[in-house]
């Protein structure tokens, strides 16, 4: 098994990760209206829409570049890049596929990673275009997690439970504990439907992972 | 077409390769296995929505009126770029006489043509890697041993195509092996050649005799 420290990490830092955690209120709302903005802009080229985007997304990804460069020119030229990105590719954005906000930490993503290469002047044979690959990955049929299901109701799972990410945790425990709907667990906990499903399957692998691991 | 995925990468090291705090040549490893396994796409689209979701609860980071001002002037004074969806396709590629349908992360690394190395039942071929990272195609004919090691860093490795063994299972298209330096292995084809993707992040170090001989084998894996 892997241990995470013994990775290299690309930028040679450490930091608490931007994850899973502290990511408890996401207002649906909000997200529909970007993905509104997104929209007019992509269509009609739209400043008003898309400074109000602006507005609201560049002093989050400002404080995003902060914490993962450390450095207040290299956020602000990340900010200036992912904006761009933005107005100039909104015709790219897919609302099928995923919220407003998760498109955009993917091009913030991108434009650090290749802002990092760029940095340690790296031939590009490795651009953020080709390894993060913003395109459709196909929905599967016949889901495991269904059988994973049975596993939760096995003492073993228990102690795990607990170790959770919080905001995981919080929406397994209305569905499994409370037994609520994924869409009454979205109304109450004021998250996006999509969120409770991916929070469950990142969950459920989460606790099958630590089965699994004959350490634990 | 394939074969169930039995091996993948820990949560963990998808998590660091979805904010890409991974270094870009495992990055690499992780993409490709991403091409060739649906089970992983889905966290990765999952991981990427929670990351989404913690950067719009960041609290502000301020700058002045006018900075943010300039930025947007600059940016809507830009003009629009053609734009397109690109289609993630396998190509497939001519490797030691055979047709090979590769995933779609290693095309930027294969414009040129391959340079293979011949030591015995296996071939190696450089795609990339500087300083302390290595990515290379290993093609190990059936019936072949590459000689027990252990790894002074991480290796990665994906099969590609058929199979190949080691003291721990065995492993098919797809499955992506980690191994970290506590880790000896003898990995071994059976009854089919096997190709794979081997990224190492230090050279390897072989453990039993022969050691002049082997040494050759230093070059070809790194």
């Amino acid at each position: 098994m892997l241990d995470p420290t013994s990775v290299q990490r690309h930028d040679g830092k450490n930091y608490q990760r931007a994850g899973i955690q502290g990511s408890m209120s996401v207002q649906p709302q909000d997200n529909a209206q970007w993905e509104q903005a997104l929209t007019f802009i992509a269509v009609d080229r739209d400043k008003q829409a898309y400074s109000q985007l602006f507005n609201y997304f560049a002093p989050r990804l400002k404080a995003f570049g902060l914490k993962m460069f450390g450095n207040e020119q290299q956020a602000m030229e990340m900010v200036q890049d992912t904006m761009l990105n933005v107005w100039q590719k909104a015709r790219l954005f897919d609302a099928s596929r995923g919220c407003a906000s998760t498109w955009i930490f993917t091009i913030a993503r991108n434009v650090r990673f290749d802002m990092l290469r760029k940095k340690q002047s790296r031939k590009d044979e490795l651009s953020a275009d080709d390894l993060f690959f913003d395109g459709d990955y196909p929905e599967q049929e016949g889901s495991d997690s269904n059988e994973w299901d049975l596993w939760l109701l096995a003492e073993k799972v228990a102690p795990h439970f607990s170790r959770l990410p919080p905001a995981q945790r919080d929406v397994m425990e209305k569905v499994y504990l409370e037994e609520k709907s994924h869409q009454e667990v979205s109304e109450e906990l004021s998250i996006p439907l999509g969120t409770v499903k991916s929070r469950i399957r990142l969950a459920l692998d989460r606790l099958r992972e630590a089965i699994d691991d004959p350490r634990s | 077409m394939i074969h169930a995925v039995k091996y993948h990468p820990t949560l963990e090291l998808l998590e660091q390769y979805i904010e890409a705090s991974l270094a870009p040549e495992l990055s690499l490893a992780v993409a490709a296995h991403l091409d060739l396994c649906p089970h992983c796409q889905r966290i990765k689209m999952d991981l990427e929505a929670e990351a989404g979701a913690a950067l719009i609860n960041l609290p502000e980071a301020d700058s002045t009126e006018t900075d943010w001002q300039q930025m947007l002037s600059f940016i809507t004074a830009q003009p629009e770029v053609a734009v397109k969806l690109e289609q993630r396709q396998p190509f497939s590629l001519q490797i030691q006489n055979s047709e090979i349908l590769l995933p779609a992360s290693l095309k930027p690394l294969m414009q040129n043509k391959l340079k293979w190395l011949n030591l015995g039942g296996i071939s190696t071929a450089k795609l990339a890697g500087e300083d302390q990272h290595n990515v290379s195609l290993l093609y190990i004919r059936k019936d072949s041993e590459v000689p027990q090691h252990t790894h002074l860093g991480l290796e990665i490795t994906l099969v590609l195509k058929g199979k190949i063994y080691d003291e721990s299972g065995c492993y098919g298209e797809g499955d992506l092996l980690i191994n970290t330096p506590d880790h000896t292995h003898t990995p071994r084809t059976m009854s089919e050649d096997c190709l794979c993707l081997s990224v190492l992040t230090a050279p390897l170090k072989f453990k039993k005799g022969l050691t002049r001989l082997l040494n050759p084998l230093q070059h070809l894996f790194y």
